[in-house]
């Protein structure tokens, strides 16, 4: 009896030891995805087809959609949401740009959005490197800017974004289940 | 009491192993074309996502600090200085051997796959005693059997494919070690170190690191 509890306590400790060995980091769950603005650069840089400077880029994570209702279900309407997973959503510009007629700087931003039925608050926040919206300080916002939701055709499993040209620069496009959004960047 | 603790002690496997399985068979259930380093799997998602499909292997980034996000979430009051991040894609083995089913010695490997893998140095850093400038680099890789060159290149916002030897600023050779377990994807951490931290590549069953200096 002792002996089988001794070898029960044995396996238990070396499956503690095991754990904790494994530093390496899992697959996230929602996978990281990049999207440049023009559309494809890095691959147009290496074809040598290279048609527009660079502008923007935007890094965020993927969550998906698991038959849940996202818009007023899993996100409330009139909380912030960190516009992603995991670490928090970046946006880089290139050069000086202007939303909602501001100049925004060169630089990285974090993300982040109030969603609402009609419209979303769009967030440009300067404390970059973070995770998610938890420490969000309403203090470093360098622009909020309202934009109108529109219906996507069909449900979009995973958050997506993509940057679409405009006649004046671009639109940051962000959609998800049955909603998407624009938001203007003129340059 | 015996008994009930043999069964205990005999099941144990039985609840881990199921577990470990569920993710192997999700990933057989998708089917696709098997590309050079990237995955041969294509998620379903791909086909109505009018958007930006859903990458294959999937995009990660590692910081050192290790985790700095969560160090700043846990405590915005000792936030410690940021040194380094690197983005880099996630490619997975799904059967193949990544010698020399997906690689082959003495050509360029992106270290990743997709955008070009990036270095983001935050502070001047310090690689087998050349001094690097804080900025953002390509990162890729030459694999031999026995040794990995890894190159530090400037041609960022690239495509990961056919760096531009042009376009390279420094080069170091790392030994390249056999690990005793396979690793399904390809993974880049920070290791921290006495002197800063060790770029650790795993994949398949080998490890290689780069120290750098802070």
């Amino acid at each position: 009896m002792r002996k089988l509890l001794l070898g029960l306590a044995t396996v238990f400790t070396g499956l503690v030891l095991q754990a904790q060995s494994t530093a390496l980091p899992q697959v996230d769950k929602s996978p990281m995805d990049m999207s440049y603005y023009p559309n494809g650069y890095p691959v147009q840089k290496i074809q040598d087809k290279i048609t527009e400077p660079l502008v923007a880029r935007v890094i965020y994570s993927r969550p998906q959609k698991s038959g849940r209702t996202i818009f007023g279900g899993l996100i409330k309407y009139g909380e912030l949401w960190r516009m992603g997973a995991n670490e928090a959503t970046e946006i880089e510009f290139y050069k000086n740009v202007r939303i909602a007629g501001k100049k925004i700087s060169r630089g990285r931003y974090t993300l982040y959005a109030i969603v609402n039925e009609n419209s979303w608050t769009i967030i440009l926040n300067k404390e970059t490197d973070t995770w998610g919206s938890f420490k969000y300080d309403i203090k470093k916002d360098v622009l909020r800017t309202v934009v109108p939701t529109q219906k996507t055709d069909a449900p979009v499993e995973s958050l997506s974004m993509v940057f679409e040209k405009t006649a004046a620069g671009t639109n940051l496009i962000v959609a998800w289940d049955a909603v998407k959004v624009a938001l203007p960047i003129n340059f | 009491m015996k008994t009930f603790i043999s069964i205990l002690f005999f099941s144990l496997p039985l609840f881990i192993l199921p577990a470990c399985g569920n993710k192997e068979k999700k990933d057989d259930e998708k089917t696709g074309i098997a590309a050079a380093d990237t995955s041969r799997v294509i998620i379903a998602d791909n086909k109505v996502n009018p958007y930006a499909i859903v990458d294959v292997s999937p995009m990660d980034i590692s910081y050192f600090p290790v985790d700095y996000p969560k160090l700043k979430m846990a405590d915005s009051i000792r936030i410690p200085h940021l040194f380094a991040r690197i983005i880099y894609s996630r490619p997975h083995l799904q059967g193949r051997h990544l010698f020399t089913d997906l690689l082959k010695y003495g050509e360029p490997w992106r270290l990743g796959a997709n955008e070009s893998t990036e270095l983001d140095l935050y502070t001047e850093a310090t690689i087998q005693n050349k001094k690097i400038k804080a900025g953002r680099y390509v990162l890729y890789c030459i694999p031999q059997p026995d040794s990995w060159t890894i190159i530090l290149n400037s041609n960022i916002d690239s495509w990961g494919l056919h760096p531009d030897p042009a376009k390279d600023i420094a080069r170091f050779h790392i030994p390249v070690k056999q690990t005793a377990n396979r690793l399904e994807y390809f993974t880049i951490i920070f290791e921290k170190t006495a002197s800063g931290a060790d770029i650790v590549m795993a994949w398949d069953n080998l490890e290689a690191r780069l120290p750098v200096s802070f």
